[in-house]
């Protein structure tokens, strides 16, 4: 490829052109645009003005730093956005760009130079390989201090003993300050452990006293604990006493009282069973229940045969009494002879049979 | 860290909020532990507890003991014995963890004698969790240590917990009452105050009453009681046990036979409790217990 050094004239290049486009920043193709030419011969003629080489760092630049193999997004990013942009832009050239018509059928269109003299044209590009081989790149040397250049005058000076100041003299003060610190500071410290120390002791006799107070506390606590339980146990015991006595006086009130009760109810039953009559003679009972009614049954019996051999006489007494009656009746009624009846007895008239009749009709049950 | 102990209440609660866990994080010096005891409420306000208590569970054994020296102060504190309350149960697995290391070195002891310290000043307020966590057994064990400090902790806890009633009982029935009776001749006055306190707490339930007297406490007290002090200094470091003592044998002396054992002795405790040199609370004492020696129905 053509270096920029401005002083080659290579007559026919367009296609060096379209390569240097591509490959060169833009700034370069334009300058380079700006130097190509045409000569009255019509040929391309390149010139420039020498101008020197631009500078470029001897050194190698230094190492960009270690970034992983992937470099910044960004700049993946731009990049592709520049190659993004010239695929655009050649597109776009390549569309702008007349070209002539299509061939028709049959024929074939083919490149042909017109130029007065032929050229072999090819693709091939000839192509020269120089080789120049610069020193490897060397890493940069530390600069050099910065020494300025002397400048102004020199000018010495000695400080002898004693001339500037004394010591002993100043530095009093200062080892007063330090000194006084830190006796201060010691001090405190004395002062506070003496601090502590006492309030240690005091404590300590606090403590003492405290332990003392709290053993009188605890032992007469315990003291009145004991008296409370024992006074507790006690009236326990003789409300106990108590209720047993009370007990005992209701057991002997209600022995008393059903003594007491009960003392004629013997008595009572014997009377009242006797009244009953459960206690009873057998023989008498026997006597009663047995002999007694069978007597009287018999004394009945007699009684009622002789009260009927009664009666029966008394029937036929009365009834012969009234057939003499009649009988006298009838003789009577026949005869009016007073004197007839031998039978009847002097009786004063009717009378007497009544009589007789009611003497024999008296049921008088007379001891027989 | 001046700020800490000068103004406790304002700059410590951010100073304990970030620097304090942080602190805690590694291996704490001796002279953190003396700053974070300033700390004290900001400590319970910043509700650092939690974390504390997991700490208790570290593996290095310097900061396991300063989590206990800051516990065991913050349990000084009423505020602070409150909310370690929810922490007495752990406590107590720890101190059985000690029991079954039984380790040789002097931190573990400082260890566990701070840990006492804690659970006894937590029982002082309520003495419930520690007996649910079968604490009484577990002292009773810690009494016959080696160690005097570790005796006087647990004799000092068991005193806390002898105060409820659950307490007392427990202490007859864990027979404990010998050793206790030993530990009155113990070397240690703390280890003996402690010790007479405890008996002073059993002695007034009747079982506890029987106890005592069985295993002839009497004379042990009355010797402890009739022991004069001259100096000061040494009377004032004896106060508690005479104390304990006195009311030990007032409550003794409610049962016939502790009467009658005391009612020879009275001269004694007559004398003592009429001594004008005496302090106001030992010759309260005293005649409390000529008063409940002398008490006709």
């Amino acid at each position: 490829m053509e270096q920029l050094c401005g002083t080659d004239m290579v007559p026919n290049i367009p296609n060096v052109l379209q390569r240097s486009l591509q490959s060169y920043s833009k700034q370069r193709c334009l300058s380079l645009l700006r130097r190509g030419q045409r000569d009255p011969n019509g040929n391309y003629i390149f010139s420039s003005r020498p101008r020197p080489v631009e500078t470029r760092s001897k050194f190698r630049e230094p190492p960009p730093e270690q970034y992983p193999a992937q470099p910044d997004p960004a700049e993946v990013q731009r990049q592709q956005e520049n190659r993004r942009r010239a695929i655009a832009r050649k597109r776009a050239r390549e569309e702008l760009r007349t070209r002539s018509a299509e061939a028709l059928r049959g024929r074939r269109h083919i490149d042909v130079q017109t130029e007065n003299y032929l050229e072999e044209l090819g693709d091939l590009i000839v192509a020269t390989d120089i080789e120049c081989q610069t020193d490897a790149f060397l890493d940069r040397p530390a600069s050099p201090l910065f020494i300025p250049a002397k400048s102004g005058k020199d000018v010495e000076t000695q400080i002898e003993e004693g001339e500037l100041f004394d010591f002993d003299r100043e530095v009093q003060p200062v080892l007063e300050v330090l000194v006084g610190k830190t006796m201060e500071q010691s001090l405190l410290e004395v002062m506070e452990e003496e601090e502590l120390a006492c309030l240690r002791a005091q404590q300590r006799a606090f403590e003492e006293l405290r332990n003392n107070e709290l053993a009188e506390v605890l032992r007469l606590q315990e003291q009145e604990r004991r008296h409370r339980e024992e006074k507790e146990r006690r009236i326990a015991q003789q409300k106990e006493v108590l209720k047993k006595e009370k007990e005992i006086a209701e057991k002997i009130a209600a022995r008393a009282y059903t003594k007491q009760f009960f003392s004629d109810l013997l008595p009572n039953v014997f009377t009242s069973l006797r009244s009953h009559g459960y206690f009873y003679d057998p023989v008498e009972k026997d006597i009663e229940t047995n002999f007694l009614p069978w007597l009287m049954v018999e004394v009945n019996n007699s009684l009622e045969r002789r009260y009927t051999a009664r009666n029966l006489l008394d029937n036929i007494i009365h009834d012969a009494v009234h057939k003499r009656l009649e009988m006298c009746r009838d003789t009577r009624s026949k005869s009016p002879d007073p004197g007839l009846n031998p039978r009847s007895s002097s009786l004063p008239g009717r009378t007497q049979p009544v009589r007789l009749s009611g003497l024999i009709n008296d049921r008088h049950v007379a001891p027989v | 860290m001046a700020g800490a102990l000068t103004d406790p209440t304002l700059a410590p609660v951010a100073f304990g909020r970030r620097a304090v866990p942080q602190l805690f994080g590694d291996l704490l010096q001796p002279e953190t532990r003396t700053r974070l005891r300033a700390l004290g409420q900001a400590l319970l306000a910043s509700c650092l507890l939690p974390p504390l208590s997991q700490l208790l569970d570290d593996s290095s054994s310097s900061c396991r003991r300063s989590v206990h020296c800051v516990l065991s102060r913050l349990a000084r504190l009423p505020a602070g014995a409150a909310a370690l309350l929810s922490l007495v149960p752990k406590l107590m697995l720890k101190l059985r963890e000690h029991e079954e290391h039984e380790e040789e070195h002097e931190e573990e002891h400082e260890e566990e004698v701070l840990l006492l310290s804690t659970i006894s000043s937590c029982s002082r307020l309520d003495a419930l969790p520690a007996l649910a966590s079968d604490g009484v057994s577990l002292l009773g064990r810690k009494l016959s240590h080696r160690s005097p400090y570790i005796r006087r902790e647990a004799a000092g806890a068991l005193m806390a917990l002898s105060v409820c009633e659950d307490g007392r009982r427990q202490v007859c029935e864990e027979a404990l009452l010998p050793v206790l009776v030993r530990l009155l001749q113990d070397e240690d006055m703390e280890v003996q105050a402690n010790a007479a306190g405890v008996i002073m707490y059993t002695g007034i339930i009747t079982a506890g009453k029987q106890r005592c007297l069985d295993l002839n406490v009497v004379p042990v007290l009355l010797d402890l009681v009739s022991r004069e002090e001259q100096e000061e200094e040494e009377r004032r470091r004896r106060k508690a046990l005479v104390m304990y003592s006195l009311r030990a044998l007032s409550s003794l002396a409610e049962a016939p036979a502790g009467r009658r054992l005391l009612l020879e002795q009275l001269p004694l405790l007559v004398r003592r409790s009429e001594a004008a040199e005496e302090d106001q609370d030992v010759r309260r004492a005293a005649q409390t217990a000529v008063r409940v020696i002398t008490w006709t129905p």
